[in-house]
């Protein structure tokens, strides 16, 4: 009698715990690092917008742009909005399906990574349209969003190319996907433009959140001799700028204007003018104008730009800064092909004009 | 031949200041919970208390300084495990799932309070950090001077407790009554110890080490705050313990060498040594963990009553 009381006193404060902790966790997951929903926008909730990021919303780079971009379709286009940051595929799939099932009208993926998870989902939500941006599949409602940011990271690269005292100079990605690669290539014929026997340092982290690993490996090059480095590593990237004020040498922002965050050490941003490209998707949506197809926004769509930081212009010689400029129209008017292998086959297609359907 | 000799010393300069750099926040955290385990509770919310101790510090450190950084981190990894020992070792929940919850309620609502303080879409923060301090004459000692001696002031806190835990642990009536309760609570509340004190205590320990390591990476480390800055430390930080075999020693030299893979794998990608995939570096130490694990299956060196949910076996 007595060891059975005392069993159910055990199981009742087991559950009770148990559940009690679990609860706290999963709201506060729910309403903080995870998802903010801003219910708010449009009336009858006609036109719903969802945004999955891969990282959180605060790496002043990748994702932030993103969600400036969800709070700029909800500002115009008079839409509600949903963001969630999400971690593993599974629950890139997962929260994919939550999204269609709601009757969202477009839903981003934001990033490489998502296209897969975003193929299996699409044909089960026929009525949502899917965007992976830097994906490069289509299907009816699934649409890729391509942005050149090798082109970009060209100019920069011919940027780093002549400004090393050293002759070596860095690139450090978070994780090795086939858009960071890319552009660590096209920085890296840049540099050789400028500089044929310029030494060129690859890194990746494997990760995007690890601000000591950014830091630890820009040490790392920095002690090889590399005396700019070049980033794409989101969150983990202001480790690297960390690094930089350490060490006294120049990077460059990414996906942002990260100019203001290290203003002595960042040299430009390659600027990918994220609002701009997600408000063009979401008019076709909300038009009824959208077409399955690879949205292409680079130099041309005035998407991606490399942005100089004004306080270290000075630090650019004018010739050199009139050969990047001279690029730049080389590759809007198409009169360009240094890239061709580098970019994907989509790439090579026309820019969309931005905003225009 | 000098430059050859100068061409393979300086890159392992830099290679052993980076390890001792990257196992300072892993060897904090893996001694704490080196305490707690050995009094038979696993936090698995180290994770949780090493991110709270980092945005705890963010705050701290940029609105009054460096110090108060360092103790506002400490307290915040230890508020976070109060919860924890409420759970696991007063109400007798399940210890990993508590664990597991802590962590996730840890991260998200660092997420949230981040994004409370600062905006949005955060701002890029710079805190101030500290700089390593060279203690005179060891730091000129070749090769490892510099990697073991020009570090900040708390990697030089860890060398003097990893003896002093050592000695605490074998040499104490209190490192005593911590052992009995974890490997039989029985035996020890008949010595007249009172388990859940001592695991209470151990607890608060632990989290207050992960919450030190937590300031580390901030204040000494990265000068930034990021959500999810934490990447993993907790979870790696309790293979060390395994690896380290529950003694300080143990525990200080497998951070070490978890600190090294790392820091191997940073060298080796700037040299330009892409052979090899980098991502092998950083399994590394977790094969070594399993294979350690491995070996002592038939003798284990665990506490015998880890992760017990019930105190007593009457």
């Amino acid at each position: 009698m007595n060891a059975t009381f005392a069993l159910f006193r055990l199981a009742y404060r087991n559950a009770i715990a148990c559940v009690a902790v679990a609860a706290i966790a999963l709201s506060t997951a729910a309403c903080g690092g995870s998802a903010d929903t801003d219910g708010v926008g449009a009336q009858n909730g006609s036109f719903k917008v969802a945004l999955l990021t891969p990282g959180p919303i605060t790496d002043q780079a990748w994702n932030a742009g993103a969600y400036a971009g969800l709070v700029a379709i909800k500002d115009s286009l008079g839409a509600s909005i949903s963001h969630i940051q999400t971690r593993t595929p599974a629950e890139f799939e997962e929260n994919f399906r939550q999204y269609g099932a709601q009757g969202y009208a477009l839903v981003i993926g934001h990033g490489f990574e998502f296209q897969d998870a975003a193929m299996r989902v699409a044909p089960d939500y026929p009525n949502t349209v899917f965007v992976c941006t830097s994906g490069n599949t289509t299907g009816p409602n699934l649409a890729g969003m391509n942005f050149a940011f090798e082109e970009a990271s060209y100019q920069a690269g011919m940027i780093a190319g002549q400004l090393t005292k050293t002759g070596t100079i860095g690139a450090i990605g978070g994780q090795e996907l086939p858009p960071v690669r890319a552009s660590f290539i096209a920085f890296e014929r840049g540099a050789k433009l400028t500089n044929p026997d310029v030494n060129v340092l690859v890194s990746y982290l494997g990760t995007w959140d690890d601000v000591s690993a950014g830091k630890e490996q820009t040490l790392a090059q920095v002690a090889r001799g590399a005396d700019i480095v070049f980033q794409n590593a989101d969150a983990a990237g202001l480790g690297i700028f960390a690094a930089a004020r350490e060490r006294n040498v120049l990077t460059f922002g990414a996906n942002a204007n990260q100019n203001d965050i290290a203003p002595e050490h960042i040299i430009g941003s390659v600027y990918i003018d994220l609002p701009k490209a997600l408000m063009s998707v979401a008019r076709d949506v909300q038009g009824g104008t959208f077409t399955s197809t690879i949205y292409q926004f680079g130099l041309r769509a005035n998407v991606v730009s490399l942005v100089i930081n004004p306080r270290l212009a000075d630090r650019i010689p004018p010739a050199l800064l009139a050969r990047v400029d001279s690029v730049g129209n080389a590759i809007r008017e198409g009169r360009f092909s240094e890239m061709n292998d580098v970019l994907q086959p989509a790439d090579r297609r026309q820019d969309s004009a931005a905003g225009t359907p | 031949m000098n430059m050859l000799l100068d061409g393979f010393i300086a890159p392992l300069d830099d290679f052993l200041a980076a390890s001792v750099r990257t196992a300072t926040p892993l060897a904090l955290a893996a001694l704490g919970e080196c305490v707690t385990e050995r009094s038979g509770v696993i936090n698995i919310g180290l994770e949780g208390s090493i991110i709270c101790g980092a945005l705890a510090a963010t705050i701290a450190a940029g609105s009054v300084g460096v110090s108060v950084g360092f103790a506002a981190g400490l307290t915040a990894g230890l508020l976070v495990t109060v919860l924890f020992a409420l759970f696991t070792v007063y109400l007798r929940a399940d210890q990993i799932i508590t664990g597991t919850a802590i962590t996730l309620l840890s991260l998200g609502l660092t997420g949230l309070l981040y994004k409370s303080v600062y905006g949005s879409t955060g701002v890029g923060l710079t805190t101030p950090t500290t700089s390593a301090v060279e203690v005179p004459l060891l730091s000129s000692i070749p090769l490892v001077g510099r990697a073991l001696f020009a570090q900040p002031l708390v990697t030089y806190a860890l060398y003097l407790l990893v003896p002093a835990m050592a000695w605490w642990f074998f040499r104490t009536h209190g490192g005593l009554a911590l052992r009995a309760v974890g490997e039989s609570p029985d035996a020890a509340m008949a010595a007249g110890v009172q388990p859940r004190r001592v695991q209470a205590l151990a607890v608060l320990f632990g989290g207050a080490m992960a919450g030190l390591a937590g300031a580390t990476l901030v204040l000494a480390q990265s000068g930034t705050f990021v959500e999810n800055m934490s990447a993993g430390k907790g979870f790696i930080a309790i293979a060390i313990v395994v690896l380290g075999r529950w003694t300080p020693f143990g525990v200080a030299g497998a951070a070490l060498l978890f600190g090294a893979a790392s820091a191997l794998q940073y060298l080796f990608q700037s040299l330009g040594w892409n052979a090899v995939p980098y991502q092998l570096f950083l399994v590394l130490p977790y094969v070594l963990t399993l294979i350690v694990l491995a070996r002592a299956s038939g003798r284990t060196a665990a506490p015998a009553a880890l992760a017990r949910r019930e105190l007593t076996l009457g």
